[in-house]
């Protein structure tokens, strides 16, 4: 067993390392991370994962409901860190991780992989209360800052994949007239979720987004208010139609990005061009692509956060067309269903920590993308209403009598509803990319009976 | 030496009130409010309101001393007038509630009735505080200056109660309300009495009533830590009931002047019985300490040592409850009063005045020295480990960012703490509605040729568990202060 496979076992039973072996394991990992762009490529097929924030023991889950490391590829969207009480066991677990398996591994950066943010968030505590000293906090920010800004995931398939998953119970799908048995054809379907235990808890067909069919479009998660399933309609009104009639199976590729959209992004390769090596600066792209959000509004807006900034559907089906981006993935934001999908499913945020903060009561939630080539020569039915007829998509057909407000449902009880940010030109739509299938799995909170009480108590210098 | 009460105005006398402002802009703007007499004041209500805790050793040698439990005096009628009414008061916010439901519809987190509830309190707080407060405190010296003793009174009162804007509370808010309370004590609300006895009215008869309260609004509407540090402060909302709690289960004193620097009464609880539930149980009945730990046993889920590990290493304390007393009020200084994320929105008027207290010269505070244990005289050379990141990237500017700046200036104030435990932290609201119209069409354009926010966009953003950036100037839309 070399060594990085030790440490690897230490980390998994949540032990620590010795630091000159932290300090080894950052210095390997830097020289593997300083060559990856700062868009990093990968290929489906891959498991995106949202914020981690320290909750080791729900890291354990997210890799026991997602599947093991080799086996399953995965995407980590930054925020390792912070927060949670065993942010060092979570970082170094998935460092180690990573330069044992750089093809099977990639992780990008998240506002809190900053030296100032984990003075201010725990991340530093802990390295100290943990360590002693400050100098494997050190070892950390110093590849914090290698980490890439996002990446580009190609080659994602926009069927799903069949699975040997049973339904749940509580199984609800999103056609009526189906049997409740697992679907053999997975042509119409784009989203499925999965609990913890590989039972189906929900499907939603492409058509029952059709603006024509649907007015009550997911807001993403699996339940509505009232924690139920949710029946009808997915994740937007019509992000279904067809790129222009292409018989192509490739979903366009997927942007991953911890926090969102700058205002002095508009390429992708505008972010290649940013010098990443460096702390988040306060402001500019680097410092948005990290802290943004992506809210109910016009264009953009200030963030209440302090850093980054809002922006809105408009934004982010711009961005998408131009860079011939079918999704944006991105994490940074709890919510309390595991994911969620916004403005017509071209922007989705994971969230991976559950029951963040031991308090928060959320599920959490990873995606997997499937593998375009897996799906070679399956024949997808093409009479599907609104798919077939390669109707302008996003945005709901300004139809008689219907408004576009009668068919977003988006606002989060918020009071401002209006999402969607207004109808935008036709043509816009012409060439955009079929969202790919999407898998989410949710999960819940580790169980807490195993986990040892520390023996000694720090004594903390104001009661010394 | 130094003052033991806080000293009550003369009612005689000519008083000039002044609208509370924002006074708190950077690093420097700290240290000086550490050297002002707001602070001064402040230090030492929470001295006097502390001290009237600890118990009281008997007359006779022989009896035991006297405690003071939650619970014991609980009663409107229990109390003195101005009590009755100040817990009147809050009966009626909590009553409130019932006027604005939780909105049952998806949310992320933190529920928008929330912010309906606190437009209630706002479109009824002068009233409100005409009906329940003493004329005494209304009328004050009251002239034709351009504010009254009500201006000030209700900028605390409205600051108490969290932030609507991004639904969230936090220790800003609890200092707040304990500067609310210390406008009254200035006014004479609280008549003379023996030592001690108006303190407890209000510690018992108003605070802990206040903490209910807010942890109802918590519960109700889902309030998010604001800036939460996750495990990794002391408690996710509060600071004051581990003051007053550990105080409670101090050694009985005769006198203010005599606090031991160690021991606890007798038969009380272990500190270790924090992380024993049925110890909790049955301790939160009658003690602040434990009545804010039993709301983390509420509203978390998972180990004690692994979900609050500050308070878990606290609990390992072994010279007893006036040693975590001593402690909390250190890091209270420290983690509290002295971060620029929590205190920047404190509002100066005329009762907690943005003036150099002739008092506080540097190196010692002058109000806590005599029940404020000795400062420690270093940093054991931590901190310039400590402030890594402020030291790196502020170089030699002072930057208006939080961490850094903020707690650089703990030493300066006399009381030095070697550890970094974040207190849970959160900017003080300004006393208008956040969303009202100036504050959100004032939304400062970005700088450069970047985009200028929409109109009233953040409003609509419920708070959600979510990273501020520390050098922002935390109030929501506000935020890109430069």
């Amino acid at each position: 067993m070399s060594d990085l496979d030790k440490a690897i076992a230490l980390l998994r039973a949540c032990r620590l390392i010795p630091e000159n072996q932290v300090r080894e394991l950052c210095y390997k990992a830097r020289e593997l991370l300083i060559e990856e762009g700062n868009v990093v490529g990968v290929d489906a097929p891959v498991t995106i994962c949202g914020d981690i924030h320290g909750q080791f023991h729900d890291l354990m889950e997210l890799f026991r409901v997602g599947g093991d490391v080799p086996d399953t590829n995965y995407l980590f969207m930054g925020d390792f860190v912070d927060r949670g009480f065993y942010s060092l066991e979570s970082f170094l677990l998935l460092l180690c991780l990573k330069v044992r398996y750089p093809d099977r591994i990639t992780l990008i950066r998240g506002n809190h992989e900053s030296r100032q943010i984990t003075t201010v968030y725990g991340f530093y505590d802990e390295c100290l209360r943990k360590y002693g000293s400050a100098n494997v906090w050190r070892y950390c920010c110093e590849v914090f800052d290698y980490l890439a800004l996002g990446a580009l995931v190609s080659g994602a398939a926009t069927n799903l994949e069949p699975t040997s998953a049973t339904l749940a119970d509580t199984f609800v799908d999103t056609d009526d007239s189906q049997s409740s048995t697992p679907a053999t054809d997975y042509a119409d379907i784009d989203i499925e979720v999965l609990n913890a235990n590989n039972e189906i808890l929900s499907r939603y067909r492409r058509r029952d987004r059709d603006p024509l069919m649907s007015s009550s479009p997911v807001r993403g998660g699996m339940s509505g208010s009232n924690g139920a399933p949710r029946a009808a309609g997915a994740a937007g009104t019509g992000a279904t139609a067809d790129s222009g009639g292409s018989a192509s199976n490739d979903g366009g590729a997927v942007l991953c990005v911890h926090g969102g959209l700058s205002p002095l992004i508009d390429t992708i390769d505008k972010i290649r061009l940013l010098d990443r090596k460096q702390e988040v600066p306060h402001e500019g792209a680097m410092c948005d692509l990290l802290w943004s959000d992506p809210d109910e509004i016009d264009g953009w807006g200030l963030s209440p956060r302090g850093a980054g900034f809002l922006f809105g559907a408009d934004i982010v089906k711009c961005f998408n067309h131009r860079n011939d981006l079918s999704l944006i993935a991105r994490a940074h934001q709890l919510v309390m269903e595991g994911f969620k999908e916004m403005f017509d499913a071209t922007i989705v945020t994971v969230w991976s920590a559950p029951n963040y903060c031991y308090r928060c009561g959320n599920v959490a939630a990873i995606l997997e993308l499937a593998e375009d080539g897996s799906n070679a020569g399956f024949a997808r039915s093409n009479g599907d209403a609104g798919r077939s007829r390669g109707l302008p998509m996003p945005m709901p057909m300004p139809m008689p009598g219907i408004g576009p407000g009668g068919l977003q449902g988006q606002g989060q009880g918020q009071g401002q509803g209006q999402g969607g940010g207004g109808l935008i030109p036709r043509q816009m739509d012409i060439g955009h990319r079929m969202a790919p299938g999407r898998r989410y799995r949710v999960f819940e909170a580790a169980p807490q009976d195993s986990r040892g009480m520390p023996a000694k108590k720090p004594v903390a210098d104001y009661f010394l | 030496m130094s003052r033991r009460t806080l000293a009550r105005l003369d009612p005689a006398a000519a008083h000039a009130f002044a609208p509370p402002v924002k006074r708190i802009h950077d690093g420097d703007d700290v240290s000086f409010f550490l050297g002002s007499t707001a602070y001064a004041d402040i230090m030492t209500f929470i001295f006097q309101l502390n001290a009237a805790m600890f118990p009281q050793k008997s007359a006779d040698p022989g009896a035991p001393a006297q405690v003071w439990r939650l619970g014991d005096q609980d009663r409107d009628d229990d109390f003195g007038p101005s009590v009755a009414g100040l817990r009147g008061l809050l009966a009626e916010l909590e009553a409130f509630i019932a006027e604005a439901p939780p909105d049952p519809g998806p949310r992320r987190f933190g529920n928008v009735s929330f912010r309906a509830w606190y437009e209630l309190v706002i479109s009824r707080a002068a009233s409100l505080l005409d009906k329940y407060l003493p004329a005494r405190a209304l009328s004050f010296g009251k002239d034709e200056s351009t504010a009254s003793s009500k201006t000030e009174l209700q900028a605390y009162f409205l600051g108490s109660f969290g932030s609507a804007q991004r639904l969230d509370y936090g220790t800003g808010h609890e200092l707040s309300f304990l500067a609310f309370l210390g406008c009254l004590w200035k006014f004479g609300v609280f008549p003379e009495d023996d030592p001690g006895v108006q303190e407890r009215a209000i510690v018992l008869g108003v605070f802990e009533p206040y903490l209910r309260l807010v942890r109802k609004l918590i519960l109700t509407y889902t309030l998010e830590p604001a800036g939460s540090h996750g495990v990794w402060g002391l408690d996710d909302h509060f600071f004051l009931p581990y003051i007053f709690g550990s105080a409670q289960l101090s050694p009985a004193i005769s006198s203010a002047e005599e606090i031991p620097p160690e021991g606890s009464v007798a038969n009380a609880p272990k500190p270790a019985d924090v992380a024993k539930a049925s110890a909790v149980e049955r301790e939160r009945k009658s003690n602040m300490y434990f009545s804010a730990i039993g709301f983390i046993y509420d509203v978390k889920k998972g180990p004690f040592w692994e979900h609050s590990p500050i308070l878990f290493d606290i609990s390992g304390v072994k010279a007893g409850w006036a040693k975590i007393n001593k402690g909390m009020l250190k890091m209270y200084n420290a983690e509290v009063l002295s971060k620029f994320p929590v205190v920047q929105h404190f509002p100066f008027g005329s009762l907690f005045a943005w003036e150099k207290d002739p008092a506080a010269m540097p190196p010692a505070a002058s109000a806590h020295t005599t029940s404020q244990p000795q400062a420690r005289q270093n940093v054991d050379g931590q901190s310039a480990a400590r402030h890594p990141a402020g030291a790196q990237m502020q170089g030699g500017t002072r930057a208006p960012w939080a961490p850094g700046g903020a707690a650089d200036h703990t030493a300066w104030a006399g009381a030095t703490p070697t550890s970094r435990v974040p207190a849970q932290s959160t900017a003080l609201l300004p006393t208008r509605a956040p969303w009202a119209a100036g504050n959100s069409t004032a939304l400062p354009t970005a700088p450069g040729s970047r985009p200028q926010g929409p109109r009233g966009t953040a409003a609509g953003q419920p708070g959600v568990p979510q990273t501020r950036a520390p050098w922002a100037a935390g109030s929501g839309a506000g935020g890109q202060h430069s």
